[in-house]
């Protein structure tokens, strides 16, 4: 839950914004470090089933706190920094995953983690580890003191969800927080109302359609009221994320740091390239300045940026979720990506631009327009059931879309 | 800019995500009209709070 609890507003949010604009500059990042370790302490005993086992997790942000100080430009203990990241996110969230992929079920996988837990919000503050290793490594980033690192890693407002924040962008935010209180508090609390307001009345709402999405309603259901289901949860998750997004940046600002926005009107772009632009936007760039470029990016052949591209999606897929059905939800669109570069390639365009979806000198027609449009939607609405339902079950629900 | 576009300027500039209002909107950050649209979001979040809900996104 934690967002739409009084405990974040009134014993975290409030009284750290309060206490960071009026500190000093010296004592800004410890505020931060303070609360968001005793953030992530309170939330992991009392609201995710951790208990003590997760709130001891904090020592892994000790433990980056401390070699994060050693990284220099060049230094081969980045590397250690980063396999450290992968390897608390891969032992914590995919252990059993993958040792399952080998050794079966839970009855016949002996090295099972019974009791497994997820610290809060690994998945997201594995990677800020990961991002500011590698830009320490290749200089993009100074280091910054300790306290204005940890304010870095224990910002709790995007610790558990993201975005994903840059630490060269958080640094002159941290040190030079924004003057102007009123506009502040004014976009910080309208963001995070419309974000709860999103939250519980629009994606909790239409959890009553979504709910449906079982084998036992799946196996009666007209083929019409099968897609309105999956439709639907497409809109929830598109407002349960963005909700959340706006509760982080609207939280941020109270601070009066700025926090990278991820949902830009999604549903309504045109092609599948604009929409990964456009859908959790702080982890797409993430993937490309992170796996897409060290791949080789955009420079090879056609057949080489394609495999790049099914590597990210691969990628993004696993991260989702340790199960079959988020590796097929990652290919399912590492595929459509694939399929848009290979169309534009074919249409003679074959220019960076078009495939980017940039508007081209010519502006389509509006029918086209349309088309477009209505393919993307419907496509990546279809690719949700592999998010939503387990492997079976989704392949039981098309089964009854297109088989009867 | 087109309509499309004034609407979606309006949208984000309502929903707290861009500082400066679009073109021809005369509505500055502090007028209390602001106040006005605050109750009536914290009055749909008390209406419909009662149901239960996770975050999707976040790992537990």
């Amino acid at each position: 839950m934690i967002f739409n609890t009084a405990a974040y507003y009134l014993l975290f949010l409030f009284p750290s914004a309060l206490a960071f604009r009026r500190a000093s500059s010296q004592l800004r990042p410890w505020i931060i470090a303070l609360f968001g370790c005793a953030f992530f302490v309170y939330f992991s005993v009392t609201s995710l089933g951790s208990g003590w086992f997760g709130a001891a997790c904090v020592g892994i942000f000790v433990w980056e706190s401390l070699i994060s100080r050693l990284y220099t430009p060049g230094a081969k203990i980045c590397f250690l920094g980063i396999t450290a990241s992968v390897l608390f996110l891969g032992v914590f969230k995919y252990w059993n995953f993958f040792t399952g992929l080998f050794l079966g079920s839970r009855e016949t996988n002996h090295l099972y983690w019974v009791g497994a837990f997820l610290p809060l919000g690994i998945s997201f503050f594995t990677f800020e580890f990961i991002h500011y290793a590698v830009d320490r490594y290749k200089g993009k980033t100074e280091a910054g003191t300790l306290g204005e690192y940890l304010a870095f890693i224990f910002f709790f407002p995007t610790m558990v969800a993201g975005p994903i924040k840059r630490y060269q962008d958080f640094l002159p935010c941290l040190r030079e927080p924004n003057r102007d209180w009123v506009k502040d508090w004014n976009r910080g609390v309208t963001r995070i109302m419309w974000g709860l307001a999103k939250k519980f009345v629009l994606a909790d709402s239409l959890t009553a359609l979504t709910d449906h999405l079982n084998q036992k309603d799946i196996a009666v259901a007209p083929r019409a009221i099968l897609l309105v289901w999956l439709f639907a949860y497409g809109w929830k998750i598109y407002f349960d994320f963005s909700a959340y997004s706006d509760i982080a940046i609207g939280s941020g600002r109270l601070f009066g740091i700025k926090i990278p926005e991820n949902f830009s009107w999604p549903y309504f772009q045109t092609n599948i390239t604009a929409f990964w632009r456009h859908w959790h936007i702080s982890l797409n760039k993430w993937l490309v300045d992170y796996v897409f470029i060290p791949l080789g990016g955009s420079r090879g052949s056609l057949a080489f940026i394609c495999r790049n591209v099914l590597i990210v999606m691969l990628v993004s897929g696993i991260w989702h979720g340790a199960g079959v059905n988020f590796v097929v939800w990652g290919l399912w669109h590492g595929v459509l990506l694939v399929i848009h570069r290979l169309w534009a390639y074919w249409l003679g365009e074959g220019k960076k631009e078009r495939v980017e979806g940039v508007t081209p000198d010519k502006p389509a027609s509006l029918p086209s327009r349309l088309a477009s449009w209505a393919l993307t939607y419907i496509f990546v609405n279809l690719g949700w059931a592999f998010f939503v339902m387990d492997m079976p079950t989704a392949l039981f629900y098309f089964h009854r879309l297109f088989g009867g | 800019m087109n309509c499309f576009q004034w609407l979606q300027w309006l949208v984000e500039y309502v929903e707290g995500a861009r500082d400066e209002g679009p073109p021809g909107l005369n509505l500055s950050l502090s007028s209390p009209l602001w106040g006005v649209v605050w109750v009536f979001l914290m009055a749909f979040i008390v209406l419909f709070s009662g149901q239960s809900s996770k975050f999707i996104y976040i790992d537990f």
